[in-house]
Parts: structure tokens; sequence; C-alpha cells
């Protein structure tokens, strides 16, 4: 249950137990999972099964077992809903004998708008990611990033409630990068849902805590990256006591209970690894007590979701 | 985000809102229209363009080196109608254009800034299909429209009431053909990932061996029906590959059925093609 309070009631998106597979390969396996409001990330490495299941969640693909409801609905069958959906595609095919005027005009015209509001919105939008000087050139002159600015714009212009976004930051200058990462959080903060994924674990770090992990067609955790760093807690953690007094810290250490290795770094840095982080964590305060130790920071290391990931996919 | 943004729906239990899809009709024309000018910019379209002059020059050429053979305007209209127009360039237009309405789409992923609009898939596949019967019937009639200009080039004496009669029906056979091939291909290529060769297989083999049958067998060829429609061609055996033509037309001549029974068939062939292709779509998995 991924967002504030998600019961599966109030999930706006949700999956239980989906899979897909196309031929004998199995894309997505026994998947599921709800989604509330905010930014969620859904984070694998190529070809874990994100853009599959982003395709059943937005009712592009059938699952092959289990069901996707959004907002409660079947997106494929009350396509009346993808009126509060927006969904940006992974491919990068683009209607290319179009500008992006009237790429833009057109997706908010099938939307239902009227003329006035496609008129005000294609604006802000060109504006917004800065391609009114591009916007009466044809779509097959755009570069990679324009390419990808057009297909988050037009997810985003009708002002959907649930947002797809898959990969969208790809190809990407980083001054359009951050202001994308910076609109996503802005979108979850406005009470939007967007499920975002990635393959790139810094860029779902920065637009929000909440992921969802998949490889190879399965979800491997979900939660906040420290929610999932506690249901692990054999994961291997590193930690860095700093002391003005290092070698007997250190000393002391070595040997104690889930302290795998200890290691002694620069400006009174003392790195432990532990094979069981929360036992660790909950033993430290008395050692240190007990001992009269002199700790003056405690830091952890590989607390990002890069060492999650890697850990739990590795596993 | 500007003041363009609403207050979000609350996330709770949404089972009394309701979100029904745009009209079709408005959808279909709309769809129709920005594919109409995504099908005219195509690079295909010019190979098609030039081989629709194929009549043109045909009528051109009796005009400048045989203008004084006897061969009359309605004669040479007729001729091309029924074997030209109707054999070749209506099943060959209608394919290039058919197969690539929807399943071209689909191939290249852009069919996905269609399907997550709210609107039907009824209105996507019928606005493509639309717009793919108008491309082809506009290309078609473009030539029809060269060939009557260099036919009353020599003089407006050949306009006859029978030859005006039988440039109007040309006219709508192409739009009826159109309609049905058009209809036809683009179920095709719904169905299949590669659809170009049951197409030729379709236009090419089954219309071409059906249509030489003799009997009643004729009558499950669409090109029959569309024949059926214009009066064959007068022959003019003075010679050896004259006789042989018209014996071979005797031989194979199948007695013709009621024309209105001929266009009911091209109608209803054309819409079940169209059911069977919305259905088929109602099902397609957008994999790109």
């Amino acid at each position: 249950m991924m967002g504030a309070g998600v019961t599966s009631e109030t999930a706006r998106i949700s999956a239980r137990r989906v899979g897909k597979w196309f031929g004998e390969v199995i894309a997505v396996n026994n998947c599921s999972l709800s989604v509330g409001t905010g930014v969620v990330g859904l984070l694998g490495a190529n070809g874990a099964g994100k853009s599959t299941l982003f395709k059943m969640l937005a009712g592009l693909i059938e699952p092959s077992h289990g069901e996707v409801r959004v907002f409660g609905r079947r997106l494929r069958d009350e396509v009346g809903w993808y009126r509060r959906t927006g969904f940006c595609p992974e491919s990068d095919s683009l209607p290319d004998w179009m500008t992006g005027r009237e790429f833009l005009s057109l997706s908010l015209r099938l939307m239902g708008l009227s003329r006035t509001e496609i008129t005000k919105r294609v604006g802000y939008w060109l504006e917004r990611f800065e391609l009114e000087g591009a916007a009466d050139r044809r779509l097959g002159g755009y570069s990679k990033g324009m390419r990808q600015k057009l297909k988050l714009a037009q997810a985003l212009a009708h002002d959907p409630d649930v947002i797809f976004l898959d990969e969208p930051l790809n190809g990407m200058d980083p001054v359009s990068r951050k202001q994308s990462i910076d609109l996503v959080r802005e979108l979850g903060e406005a009470g939007r849902t967007v499920l975002v994924s990635s393959h790139i674990l810094p860029e779902v770090e920065t637009m929000t805590s909440q992921i969802i992990l998949i490889d190879r067609g399965k979800v491997l955790a979900e939660g906040s990256v420290t929610d999932i760093r506690d249901k692990i807690p054999e994961h291997p953690t590193t930690v860095a006591l700093v002391s003005p007094d290092p070698r007997g810290l250190a000393g002391f250490l070595i040997g104690r209970d889930h302290v795998v290795s200890v290691q002694l770094e620069g400006r009174g840095r003392v790195v432990v690894r532990t094979d069981h982080a929360v036992l660790f964590y909950r033993a430290l305060p008395d050692w240190i007590l007990a001992n009269n130790l002199a700790v003056e920071e405690i830091l952890t290391l590989d607390d990002s979701l890069e060492a999650v990931f890697q850990y739990l996919t590795e596993s | 985000m500007s003041d363009t943004t609403h207050s979000p729906l609350p996330a709770g239990d949404t089972s009394n809102v309701i979100e029904a899809p745009l009209p079709s009709a408005g959808a279909i024309l709309w769809i129709g229209w920005y594919s109409i000018r995504e099908m005219a910019r195509r690079r295909r379209l010019i190979s098609l363009a030039a081989i629709n002059l194929l009549p043109v020059a045909v009528v051109l050429a009796i005009r400048i080196w045989f203008p004084g053979e006897g061969i009359t305007a309605h004669q040479q209209l007729a001729s091309l109608t029924h074997d030209t127009f109707i054999p070749f360039l209506i099943p060959i237009v209608a394919m290039a254009v058919g197969v690539s309405a929807i399943g071209e789409q689909v191939e290249e992923g852009t069919i996905v800034y269609l399907w997550t609009r709210p609107i039907r898939r009824r209105a996507i596949y019928l606005g493509r299909l639309l717009a793919a019967q108008l491309v082809s019937s506009a290309l078609l009639s473009g030539s029809l429209v060269l060939c009557f200009m260099i036919m009353v080039s020599g003089g407006a004496d050949i306009i006859t009431w029978g030859f005006l009669k039988l440039y109007v029906v040309t006219f709508l056979i192409i739009g009826l053909g159109a309609f049905t091939y058009a209809s036809l291909f683009a179920a095709l290529g719904t169905w299949f990932r590669k659809p170009v060769l049951p197409a030729i297989l379709f236009a090419f083999g089954w219309e071409n061996l059906v249509s030489n049958i003799p009997a009643r067998v004729q009558e499950l060829s669409l090109r029959f029906h569309l024949q059926n429609l214009v009066d064959r061609p007068p022959a003019a055996p003075d010679d050896l590959p004259g006789l042989l033509g018209a014996l071979l037309n005797m031989a194979v001549k199948r007695d013709p059925v009621p024309r209105l029974q001929s266009v009911l068939v091209l109608l209803i062939v054309g819409l079940v093609a169209a059911a069977v292709g919305i259905w088929m779509l109602r099902h397609k998995e957008i994999e790109k």
C-alpha cells in the first residue's frame, strides 16, 4: 500500500496478483500493489517488467491473470476515465509529421476541452517546457529531450489525477531533468497520484521516497526506503561512527555481535559493516553508555536506494 | 501549475462518479481529419499517385497517337473502369492506404496517444478508416478527373448522356470500391502484424482466381460485384488477339446479377469488415 493511509478502498491505482506473459516469456509475475496519492517510484533494471506493468495499469494491454484498477475501474472498458489519467509512454514514437502545437492541441481536443481552454493550456505547457520556439516545427525534427518533454506535456496538460510516467527523464538535459523532477514533486504535493518508473535510482530518490522495487517481473519490495530497509534486517549496512578516539572505538567493536568488519578512515571515522542493521542500532546506545565510548556522530553510509536495490536484486 | 488546474478527485470511493467518453461522432471527425493529413504526407502516396497516372497515360496516348482510330471516349472510359480501375487501381490504392490505417499506428506505437484518451475504440477505428477511404477515393478520383479532362480536350461533342452517366457511375464505383476494399484491408491490418502479404494474396490472388472461374463462384469476389455495376466494354474482335479475348470473355462470363444486389453485397462486406476490425481493435494489445 503506497501513499498516506492507502487502503484497497482508497487506492487510486491497484493491481491484484497481476501477471503477464508473452509466449514463454514471463514479463510480470504475480504483482500486487495499491497506490494512493503522491509520487511513487517504480524501480527496476531494464527488462524488469516496469513498462509491461505500466501498460497493464494504463489499459494498453490485458493482464494474463489478475486484475488492475484505476479509480476502481478497468480503463480498457471504461474509457471515459482516461479523462482523469495521463500516460507518458517510454517509447519514443510520436506522429513526426505534426508540429508540437498541433500534437498538444489534438491531445487536448480528444480530452473534450474547449477551444479557448486548449489554446490556454497549450501555451502554458509549451512555455513551461521551454518549447515555444519549436512549437510550430515538425516533431520529426525534435531532439530526444524535446520529444520527451512533449510526451510529458501531453500526459499532464489535461490536468489528470492519476499520472503514469514511464522513464520520463530519458534523454533530457540536466536543466530539463531538474524542472521535470520539480514538476513531479509539485504534482504529488498537489494531491495527484504519480507513478513514475526509472532504472536510474538517484533520479527516483530525488522525486520520492516511496518506491516499488521490481525485478524479473516480480515486486521485490514496496514502501519508503527506510521501511524497506527495516523489512530486510539481514541486509548488510555500513555505518560510520565519528569519534575523537577512533582506534579505541574500533578495538571495542571488533568481535561484537552483528559486526562483520571494522575499518578506520580519516577524520576520526570508524566504518562498521553490520549483518543486522536493526539489532546493531538497538545495541549501539547500550554499548556507548556502558563502556563510556566517545561517539560524536553516527552516519548510515548506504541507506540509499542504490544500496537497497542492489541488495534486493542480487539476493 | 497555473490556473489551469482543478482540485483532484478524492482518492476515496469514486463509484458514484461518472466519466462518459467523448461523443463518438466528434471524435471520429477529429481523428479522421488529422489522419487524412497524416496519410496525405506519406511518401508512399507519391508512388500511389504515380500508379494512378497509368490510365491518364493511356488516355493521353490514345489522344495523341490514335485520335482517328474510332475509339470513342465512352469506350475508353468503360474499358478503363472495367479493366483498370476495378481490377487493379482500386484494390492497390485501398490496400496501400487501408492496411496501414490502424496496423501501422499500433506497430509504431503512436496509437497510444489516441488510446489513452476518453474516446471509444470504435471512434478511433472509424476515424482512421474514414480517412483511409477518403484518401483512397480522392487519389482514384483525381486520376479519373485527369482522364476526363484529356478526353474532352478533343471537343465537347464527345460529351454524350451515356458518357456522362458512365463517368458519374465510375465515381460511385470508386467510392464504393474504396469503401469496401479499405474496410477489408484495414481489418487485415488490425489483425495481422505483417498484413501486406495476406492483403496481396487477397487482392491479386483470391480476387483474380475467383473472378476467372466460370459460374457463380465469381460472386465470391468483390471485383465481380464492382464490375457488375458497369456495362462491359464492347469487344472489338477484328484481329486475332481481339477474337481470343472475346472467346475468353465468353467462356468465363458470368451472367450479371441485379445491380442492387451487388451494391448491397459490397456495402455489407465493408460494414462487416469494419465491425470485425473494431472488435479486433478493442481486444488489441498495445505493446509498443
